[in-house]
């Protein structure tokens, strides 16, 4: 009997560490807080040292243009510049600086990656802005873009209000006894009396706020159901005791049944409306999926996310709110990529692609047969005709891109293409494949260049946006 | 002084060296002009049968274009075969030394099955995804190429299906879908709006 037990045992434990290895660690990122958006780099593990890629990180701050010669790399961003060279820790700067990295540069395949813990000293000597990076939680802020929250007991009812100086829209979990408030969007930090207790109130027990990694956490006890809500446009956050009888639909807490079974699943908290981006751009391939190789040290991936990322800020400036599917390079299967777009509640939907074949851009829609377009009078759709309502949409989005295009002088044309995902989108949904004006792919990596299309199809989506949201 | 036996033997030796050394590259040359593979050019195969009309849709990279090309050869009465020998004739232009739309090398048209008057499922062989050039446009300009001469071959071609060495792929290299059949009027109207 005890060697049975021993074998199952020794089962067991081989199958937990079968199924440990089969579920690979989630990749860890630095979340960049910036005046003008968020993103996330992949963290690069080497020799037990954490690097970022210089493209990743810089790229959405400014102007950047690198280059890699043999074992150096030079970086220009925003004129000023900066000579690295493979492992190496000296570099050097445009004020002709000789300073010193944490650990040896890294030039992989003609990308060059900094070791994590020299951006608070490097970036203000590339980028001329501040950064304050707290290595546990990951977050790096750009600019002093972080900011600190008040909390404040009230009473009569007894709640707790924390206010912040910008709009916020953390998600919540309510436990039983607690309340727990996620930010990953928004750069709170410490307010320095992070953990308070509330002695002789009958709600609220104490309340802690930590940094987590990728975001920060606030957590209050509470002696009784609560509820969250958001108010004053964002900039308040309440949590309160759930109310005998409930006032009305706008504010219904949670049920007693549903408080006392602890809910896991993260929610938005209520009744704050979900900001809804206009665009949900989508830089294609990412990660192993490198898409076509443009030239021996220009990949289409690379060149798609800086395209995304500079139409992003185009768009951004014009009031338009935008998503990306990556904003780092990590891949992404079609159908997830399909799947964001049709749950960002988006109105329009862009793929970027490029291509040292041909000249010019290519604006694409899905093909979609008319017989199969048919089909599409029914409850569900097939997942490979989910785009059949929205392609006079999609028509309609593709000629104006082109057209505006066509205005900047640069040559065009549109067409059907049995490209995924488009397909698969429920939005109006179009692709757009960039290839060089002249011979030379590496006119794809030239920021005028970028610079003048994202302008183009940016002035072409900020005139779509009435049509495109009366129509929805 | 050395003994003149042993220079007799050393200056054998020396000889023997070089005329092994000049044997070896001459086996070397035989045995790559015998291994060399043939032309990156996927040839015309002689055929039996009546001399007809081929049109193939050629497609140029530079102009982003499809254009007709007439030529004549000799065609065999199996429709199916009609079409691979058709569709093998257009590789074989994209593999030539100037070709506007350059494939790459080894590219071909394994077969050509007819389900019926109307339905067609192309092979094509490995290299012809492998090495194909990727990018939306290119990888469309080619299926599109395919579709359109093997319609104008079989007329009442309605729907195509690509099969790589086979098997289903999903694009043909990285952006075109190959899951799915391609619908031929579609596939004609959507190249109207190339020049």
């Amino acid at each position: 009997m005890p060697r049975v037990s021993f074998i199952a045992a020794r089962i067991t434990s081989l199958l937990l560490l079968l199924l440990t290895a089969g579920f690979p660690a989630e990749p860890r990122r630095i979340v960049v807080y910036t005046p003008q958006t968020n993103y996330q780099v992949d963290i690069l593990l080497r020799d037990g040292v954490d690097y970022v890629g210089v493209t990743d990180l810089l790229e959405p701050l400014g102007r950047l243009e690198s280059r890699s010669n043999g074992r150096k790399f030079t970086l220009v961003f925003n004129g000023g510049a900066a000579e690295f060279q493979d492992g190496k820790r000296q570099y050097r700067t445009s004020a002709n600086n000789k300073l010193e990295l944490a650990s040896n540069f890294l030039l992989i395949d003609g990308r060059g990656y900094l070791p994590v813990a020299s951006l608070v000293q490097l970036l203000p000597r590339v980028t001329q802005l501040t950064a304050e990076f707290h290595v546990a939680a990951r977050r790096l802020f750009v600019a002093s873009t972080q900011f600190r929250y008040a909390a404040e007991l009230r009473h009569s009812p007894s709640r707790l209000v924390l206010t912040f100086p910008v709009p916020v829209n953390p998600s919540s979990v309510i436990e039983k006894n607690r309340v727990r408030l996620f930010f990953r969007r928004e750069p709170v930090v410490s307010n320095g009396a992070d953990n308070v207790s509330y002695s002789g109130d009958s709600f609220l027990l104490s309340s802690s706020f930590a940094e987590i990694p990728e975001g920060a956490e606030f957590i209050a006890s509470v002696s009784q159901p609560a509820t969250v809500s958001i108010g004053d446009g964002g900039h308040t956050v309440t949590i309160a005791a759930v109310l005998a009888a409930p006032a009305g639909p706008a504010a219904q807490p949670a049920t007693q049944e549903s408080a006392n079974h602890a809910q896991s699943a993260a929610q938005p908290a209520n009744p704050a409306p979900r900001a809804r981006p206009f665009v949900i751009l989508d830089p294609a391939h990412g990660g192993s999926d490198t898409g076509s190789v443009l030239s021996p040290s220009l990949l289409e991936k690379t060149v798609n996310l800086a395209l995304a990322r500079r139409l992003q800020k185009e768009l951004e400036a014009r009031g338009i709110s935008v998503v990306l599917t990556r904003s780092a390079d990590n891949p992404l299967t079609l159908d997830q990529r399909a799947t964001s777009a049709n749950t960002s509640r988006a109105s329009l939907y862009v793929a970027l692609h490029s291509s040292s074949s041909g000249h010019g851009v290519r604006v694409y829609t899905s093909m979609i047969a008319p017989s199969q377009a048919a089909q599409t009078n029914r409850i569900f759709l097939p997942w490979e005709l989910a785009q059949s309502p929205y392609r006079e949409k999609s028509g309609s989005a593709a000629t104006a891109l082109a057209a505006e295009c066509s205005a900047e002088g640069l040559p065009v044309r549109t067409s059907a293409a049995p490209l995924r995902p488009l397909n698969n989108i429920t939005l109006a949904a179009v692709a757009v494949e960039v290839a060089p004006l002249g011979n030379s792919a590496g006119e794809l990596a030239s920021s005028e260049y970028q610079q003048k299309i994202a302008t183009a199809l940016a002035s072409a989506i900020a005139n779509l946006r009435g049509k495109l949201e009366a129509a929805q | 002084m050395i003994p003149r036996r042993l220079q007799f033997i050393v200056a054998a030796l020396v000889l023997a060296i070089f005329a092994m050394g000049s044997y070896l590259v001459h086996l070397k040359r035989k045995a790559e002009s015998i291994a060399a593979p043939p032309a990156a050019q996927a040839l015309t195969p002689p055929v039996n049968g009546p001399a007809g009309q081929i049109t193939l849709y050629l497609a140029n990279d530079q102009e982003d274009s499809l254009r007709p090309v007439t030529i004549t050869s000799a065609l065999p009465s199996d429709p199916g075969e009609r079409g691979r020998l058709t569709l093998h004739t257009l590789a074989a232009r994209y593999l030539e030394k100037d070709s506007a739309h350059p494939l790459g090398a080894g590219a071909d048209v394994r077969d050509v099955y007819l389900l019926d008057p109307a339905s067609a499922v192309v092979n094509l062989n490995p290299a012809f995804a492998e090495s194909h050039p990727s990018g939306i446009e290119v990888e469309q300009l080619t299926v599109f190429s395919l579709v359109l001469t093997l319609k104008a071959q079989l007329p009442q071609l309605s729907r195509v299906r690509f099969l790589v060495d086979g098997k289903s792929r999903d694009t043909l290299a990285g952006h075109i879908d190959l899951t799915g059949w391609y619908d031929v009027a579609m596939v004609t109207e959507a190249a109207n709006e190339l020049k």
